[in-house]
């Protein structure tokens, strides 16, 4: 008995060693994204930023758009086959003679860009303070865009996150991707998600804030993880509202028990409820839904090449997705249900953002350099994540992630809600549900 | 004893009853209408019209106007064409389109053979029809109907066809030969209505050498050519009196094939794998799954939202040759995706290439092509066809850089009666317009061995 007893207590310690030499954090590195060979000394400085346009620029996209050279849809394609062609008409036909394109520069230019080089690229981002800060705590936060969108995305929940609520108010950062938008793009092989995160800490620290809040959805979510496993003593809390869960034995377990015994593997009943029946949601619709991720994870050169010189065609790339992410029954509408959500102002505003930067084909390279080799196998997808973390789970987004799941890699998890309505453009299309959660994840943590 | 007796005949007649019943297999398919609207109710149009192919000038400054509006955006430092075209490269190859390219030309080179369309279906089927000019004494001219692929047209055969109509040897076989386009690619008018998959263009391929006046013909096929060809052998395998391919991929792994994939390294003589079998398939993963992944992505984005994808490619001539000259370098040989020019002159002509591209611009076909692949995978891979063998006398010809490599095992697993398999010297996916020498001679081999078992017969 003794004998057993100690190798017991051996093992238990052998155990404790192992989970605490297990990383914590992972390493930060250094990169050198610009043209050619990398320059002594980088200008640190932070330029003031404006977005343009001109008569040229406009004239141009409407050569392009009365080019167009379209094609009929099949009778009751609908949205089955991509973009419907019928409904493209009506949206270019808004965008040709009603879209005012200077107008929306100036709502863009409401708030102050910058633009700032780090590791030789020129990063973007809008920088927006609070109007009252006395007696206000100022929480600095971070969010982070994915693809297709930008940082546009964030201009409704803007003004709900620089209204101070019970004495708290955030000042917010939104860069762009470097790639995306404004951001200049990378010149060399290999820029994934650990070298934004980086880019973005190194961003953080110019801008003189040692602790900040993060927040972001689609890549941004994948980003600010990062982020928060690099430096997790800067990272105050980690809000995401899309979480790319592991596959492993415990996932395998929950799909298998799931739909009979839910609360014996940790999911409730609206985790049944969206997960069920798994192969067809999950499997099947990812199949339907993944052919753009497919092809830009593997020849985007090619796939952005076309896209590049015909607004039309990025307009339905590109809108396709704020179709059916909103909403996957959206596919089965004549209209794609595309306006229910968004107004085509702001929808092809940020299509615009696009276009006019020509980035498309350097957004679309981000999906190699991070699904090109195995992810599972990358060193922050077997290291866990410590940071206070919050999730806000929309019914509609593309793949729904329990909180059981979440929880193997994400340890501290202080808050995860179930969201009455959205999808995965959560801050654009529920910028007050997202908005409400993120401050009473905040205050959950600011209170601890 | 008698029992014993008893019980074999019963098994042996069972074992054949069953053998019969997969022989006498056949696919069955409906009739279909493909115009818009709904069909009329007299009678369909079915006369043979001669067309031409032309352009005007003005078709060709709106692409020259196209072509100098292009952004181009530049390719990673030393990415060459692992990212996709290398956008360095394809400013040169537009440059030459742009200042050195000769479409009118070309178009006189098109129309070398004769064109025609004809109403199948409700919707205008495009064709060659090449009769030889001479046929030695006592023969008749072999038909030969051959189907192209996607991103390929007829035009491919080309180099192909008057080494069968004509051939310098007066030993050879002479062929009479139809390229059709299959319906939404090239001239052929594209379905309006959904669901148009392989079979209805084998249904509709059938109709066209019937209205043509062909009882019995053969047919060959690459890529989509491959499907349409076999489904054409399956739906009518007594008119079909010879199947040639250069691609076969299997659509359903049988249990030869299962064990050979995890035997065939160890013990390759018992599947009669040859050293260049083991050298295409082994490691598995590899070779078999993380190659097609790579490669795949245009399939499975074209094979579920075809109008998105095919959309900026019908506006933008660039993007429409960077996406199909892409196709032409890695489908040539994998290897040439770390060259910066991608390969692509080593086998191919640019005139010969920019041609087949401008039949896609031209017609404005890119969507309707890329939709095939949607009508044809939408339902999974198990179509009825999929699931029935192959009985007609098949040749393959093997192509060493082929996408999909076939040893003879998993081509016999669904073609029963293979009568040829030749192992190529060199050779691609676009095998009739890389090595039309080679494949001549292949199509000839399998034909004579076919003709002469077939008099052989009758005597």
């Amino acid at each position: 008995l003794w004998l057993e007893c100690s190798m017991a207590a051996g093992g238990i310690m052998a155990y404790i060693v192992y989970k605490r030499k297990k990383p914590r954090t992972i390493p930060f590195g250094d990169g050198w994204w610009g043209v050619g060979e990398k320059t002594l000394s980088e200008d640190q400085k932070i330029y003031p930023f404006q977005v343009e346009t001109s008569d040229k620029e406009i004239e141009d996209l409407y050569e392009r758009i009365d080019r167009t050279r379209y094609a009929d849809p099949l009778e009751d394609g609908r949205f089955h086959y991509g973009f419907n062609s019928t409904y493209l008409k009506k949206v270019v036909s808004y965008w040709r003679h009603e879209f005012d394109w200077k107008k929306q520069v100036a709502v863009l230019n409401k708030y102050p860009h910058f633009k700032t080089k780090i590791e030789g690229l020129d990063v973007h981002f809008i920088h927006v303070r609070p109007p009252h800060r006395e007696n206000q705590k100022v929480l600095p936060i971070m969010i982070v865009h994915g693809w297709p969108g930008s940082f546009y995305e964030f201009y409704k929940i803007l003004p709900l996150l620089t209204q101070s609520r019970d004495g708290v108010v955030f000042e917010v950062i939104c860069p762009s991707i470097p790639g995306y938008g404004f951001s200049e793009a990378s010149h060399k092989k290999g820029f994934n998600s650990l070298a934004a995160a980086r880019i973005f800490l190194k961003l953080m620290e110019r801008l003189g804030f040692s602790q900040f809040y993060l927040q972001g959805g689609d890549w941004g979510s994948l980003i600010t993880t990062n982020m928060a496993q690099m430096k997790p003593q800067c990272v105050k809390g980690l809000h995401l509202n899309m979480c790319m869960s592991n596959r492993g034995f415990k996932v395998l377990l929950s799909l298998l028990i799931g739909p009979y015994l839910p609360f014996l593997v940790g999911l409730s009943r609206e985790d049944v409820r969206r997960l069920f029946p798994f192969f067809e949601k999950n499997v099947f619709e990812m199949l339907r839904e993944s052919g753009y991720l497919h092809i830009q994870a593997t020849k985007p050169d090619t796939a952005g090449c076309g896209v590049n010189d015909s607004p039309v065609g990025l307009a339905a790339w590109i809108l396709e997705k704020f179709s059916s992410w909103a909403d996957l029954k959206n596919r089965d509408l004549e209209d794609g249900g595309l306006e229910r959500k968004f107004s085509l102002d702001d929808l092809l505003t940020n299509v615009m953002i696009y276009w006019t930067t020509g980035s498309i084909t350097s957004s679309m390279r981000f999906y190699k350099e991070n699904l090109g080799s195995n992810l599972n196998n990358r060193v922050d997808f077997k290291t866990e994540i410590f940071v206070p973390t919050g999730f806000a789970a929309f019914p509609n987004e593309l793949m729904h992630c329990p909180k059981s799941w979440a929880q193997i890699r994400y340890r501290n998890i202080q808050s995860y809600t179930f969201m009455p309505r959205g999808g995965h453009f959560a801050a654009f299309e529920e910028p007050q549900l997202l908005a409400d959660d993120l401050f009473n994840f905040v205050k959950k943590v600011e209170k601890s | 004893m008698f029992t014993e007796v008893l019980l074999a005949l019963v098994i042996g007649g069972l074992i054949y009853f069953l053998v019969q019943r997969s022989k006498n297999q056949v696919l069955t398919t409906e009739d279909g209408w493909w115009g818009s609207g709904a069909p009329c109710d007299a009678g369909e149009d079915d006369t043979i019209r001669s067309f031409r192919v032309t352009t005007s000038d003005q078709e060709l400054e709106d692409l020259y106007r196209r072509i100098d509006l292009t952004r181009p955006f530049p390719s990673l430092e030393d990415s060459q064409f692992n990212y996709g075209f290398n956008s360095q490269y394809l400013q040169k190859v537009v440059s030459y389109w742009r200042n050195e390219f000769d479409w009118r030309k070309q178009v006189d080179k098109l129309n070398l053979y004769p064109h025609f369309k004809t109403k199948i279906e409700g919707i205008d089927i495009h064709y060659l029809h090449v009769k030889p000019k001479k046929v030695p004494e006592g023969t008749s001219a072999v038909p030969l109907i051959m189907v192209h692929g996607w991103p390929g047209s007829f035009y491919e055969f080309y180099g192909l066809i008057p080494l069968l109509t004509d051939p310098s040897n007066p030993h050879d076989l002479v062929f009479e030969v139809v390229c059709p386009s299959i319906p939404g690619y090239g001239f052929s008018e594209a379905p309006n209505k959904k669901g148009f998959n392989s079979v209805c263009a084998a249904r509709i391929f059938h109709k066209l050498m019937k209205r043509l006046g062909f009882q019995q013909y053969y047919a060959h096929g690459g890529d989509w050519g491959w499907l349409v060809t076999t489904n054409m052998a399956q739906l009518e395998p007594k008119t079909v009196k010879g199947l040639h391919l250069n691609f076969a991929p299997p659509s359903k792994p049988g249990l030869s094939m299962a064990l050979s994939m995890m035997l065939g390294r160890h013990f390759p003589k018992l599947f009669g794998f040859t050293d260049f079998d083991i050298q295409r398939l082994f490691p598995c993963m590899e070779k078999l799954v993380v190659e097609s992944i790579k490669e795949t992505g245009y399939m499975h984005i074209q094979a579920t939202k075809p109008d998105t994808v095919g959309r900026g490619l019908n506006d933008s001539p660039v993007g429409l040759a960077a996406y199909i000259l892409e196709k032409f370098s890695t489908w040539t040989s994998h290897d040439f995706r770390n060259l910066d020019d991608g390969g692509l002159t080593r086998k191919f002509s640019l005139d010969d290439l920019l041609t087949n591209i401008m039949i896609y611009w031209t017609s404005g076909c890119i969507i309707s092509s890329m939709r095939f692949y949607k009508e044809n995978f939408g339902q999974g891979l198990d179509a009825p066809h999929a699931k029935i063998p192959v009985f007609v006398p098949t040749g393959f010809a093997c192509f060493p850089n082929e996408l999909m490599h076939t040893p003879k095992l998993w081509v016999k697993q669904k073609y029963r009666k293979l009568v040829t398999f030749t192992p190529m010297d060199r050779g691609g996916h676009f095998a009739a317009m890389e090595e039309p020498q080679l494949m001549a001679e292949d199509i000839q081999k399998f034909t004579k061995i076919l003709c002469i078992s077939y008099l052989q017969w009758i005597l």
